[in-house]
């Protein structure tokens, strides 16, 4: 038998150096002064490698960073101005290039549809069909437009998000993104197709509807006139990174779309079209701004007819004056 | 906001299509019913100060549950069987879609609807079955899509069902 002294002193003799070591972790897990001066030699490696990796952290981030740029304004407004005021003359200089440049080439655009004998013929066929002239001008010109892109849970043919063009018919989306979930059952069932198979393109007239899907998601696409085959690799890409990059998001998905809103600009971003340019090509463009608004290009057509009354006053003008000189 | 997918099931001419277009704005028109077997419809009710969309999946009724398109009922987060007052078969229907649906979609919320309460004269599903139903547990409610009667409580029970769960 051995005396509880005697096994203490063994257990010291034995365990002293790992005691010692369990004590040391033990104080810097529970000190915050240690563990914060830890991890602040780590936190910049840990946060370059995470904000490669997802989007998480800026999502994390975002609100508070909203947060301290409205109190920082409301505490003292000067201190913003003062930091943005250099690039504040920059961004306006490059906003009114970029405004003159647009204005002129629609000056130019809506010119040449004026007095070429094409666009005479379009005028012709606005007053004829009682549209209005860009809409008549926009569909003898677009090769494409992404109209609408639904993004979908394929489970529950819940939307998770929805980007359209300015100026489309808008529809409900919850119910739509449901409809064309069910008629995609319909037709796997109907036809009793393939567990991997899936209805890819609908056709109705001038408008094709493709359907991308990968495990979780659906992305449907609205797009009038012919679409090119670069797009739908372009919006499978798209799909893929929403698979990755929410990938828990859509695992504990129960009906709250708001993890998505996220996406939404990316959304927006594929809302592309692309236009003839009188045989100098296909011009094609992204961004929501720069799709047509009917309503605005009708507006557009003021200089147009500013264009006929100075014409016919010059000739109102001319004619007179040579009236009054032969008298 | 939430949205949930619902599905309504039932018997055909139990009044399921009724009782929506009494509860919801509608977009689609009852052609789809009878083209791809399912229509959709929307309502955004406030439960608990929480927005809520219900995307109301009504399914075309047909006798008996191996009729219905199985897959439309995939991801449903609740559904509402729909019964006629004045029809002893369409209960017996409920009643066989009830056994097979839980089966695939154990625990998923549902509430039973006895339907055209407004044909008094006409009743041949008998009070005590009700009754007995719901001492069973299911959740019945007493509906006319006529009159509005307990249709937006329906809807509303099977909502709060599906936030508690």
């Amino acid at each position: 038998m051995h005396s509880p002294d005697e096994l203490n002193s063994l257990r010291t003799l034995i365990l002293a150096p790992e005691q010692l070591e369990i004590g040391e972790l033990k104080e810097r897990l529970d000190d915050p002064e240690i563990r914060a001066e830890e991890l602040s030699r780590i936190i910049a490696e840990a946060i370059v490698i995470r904000a490669s990796r997802d989007r998480k952290l800026a999502t994390a981030l975002l609100p508070t960073i909203e947060e301290i740029i409205r109190d920082s304004v409301k505490r003292d407004p000067k201190f913003l101005a003062d930091s943005i005021f250099p690039i504040i003359g920059p961004a306006i200089r490059r906003s009114i290039a970029e405004s003159l440049r647009a204005m002129l080439e629609s000056m130019s655009s809506t010119l040449e549809h004026t007095f070429s004998w094409r666009g005479i013929k379009w005028r012709i066929e606005s007053f004829r069909t009682g549209k209005p002239f860009a809409e008549i001008v926009l569909m003898h010109t677009l090769v494409y437009r992404m109209e609408q892109l639904f993004l979908i849970h394929k489970e529950t043919g819940l939307v998770l998000q929805h980007a359209a063009a300015e100026s489309v018919d808008l529809k409900d989306a919850d119910m739509v993104s449901a409809m064309l979930t069910a008629i995609q059952d319909f037709v796997n069932d109907s036809f009793s197709a393939k567990e991997d198979s899936s209805l890819q393109n609908l056709n109705l007239g001038e408008l094709t509807i493709w359907i991308e899907q990968s495990p979780r998601t659906i992305l449907a696409s609205v797009i009038r006139g012919n679409p090119p085959q670069e797009l739908k690799t372009a919006l499978k890409e798209s799909l893929e990174n929403v698979e990755f990059e929410y990938n828990s998001a859509l695992n504990s998905f129960n009906g709250d779309a708001a993890p998505f809103e996220q996406v939404k600009p990316d959304l927006m971003y594929c809302l592309s079209q692309a236009q003839k340019t009188d045989g100098k090509g296909t011009r094609v463009t992204s961004m929501p701004a720069t799709i047509a608004k009917p309503k605005k290009v009708g507006k557009k057509d003021n200089p147009i007819l500013f264009i006929y009354i100075a014409a016919a006053l010059c000739i109102a003008i001319i004619v007179v004056g040579y009236i009054f000189s032969t008298w | 906001m939430i949205q949930k997918k619902i599905c309504m099931l039932g018997s055909f001419a139990v009044g399921k299509t009724s009782l929506v277009s009494r509860f919801v704005d509608n977009m689609f028109s009852d052609k789809y019913l009878t083209t791809i077997g399912v229509k959709i419809d929307k309502k955004v009710i406030t439960l608990q100060q929480q927005d809520l969309t219900l995307v109301i999946w009504d399914i075309a009724g047909e006798n008996g549950f191996h009729q219905i398109h199985g897959t439309y009922l995939r991801g449903m987060s609740g559904y509402i069987l729909v019964a006629d007052k004045t029809r002893a078969s369409t209960l017996d229907t409920v009643v066989s879609i009830k056994k097979t649906v839980g089966q695939a979609f154990h625990d998923t919320p549902c509430v039973l609807l006895m339907n055209k309460m407004d044909l008094a004269g006409q009743w041949d599903v008998q009070e005590s079955t009700i009754d007995k139903l719901s001492e069973e547990g299911w959740d019945v409610f007493r509906t006319s899509a006529k009159t509005g009667q307990n249709v937006e409580e329906a809807f509303n029970r099977l909502a709060i069902k599906m936030l508690e769960k």
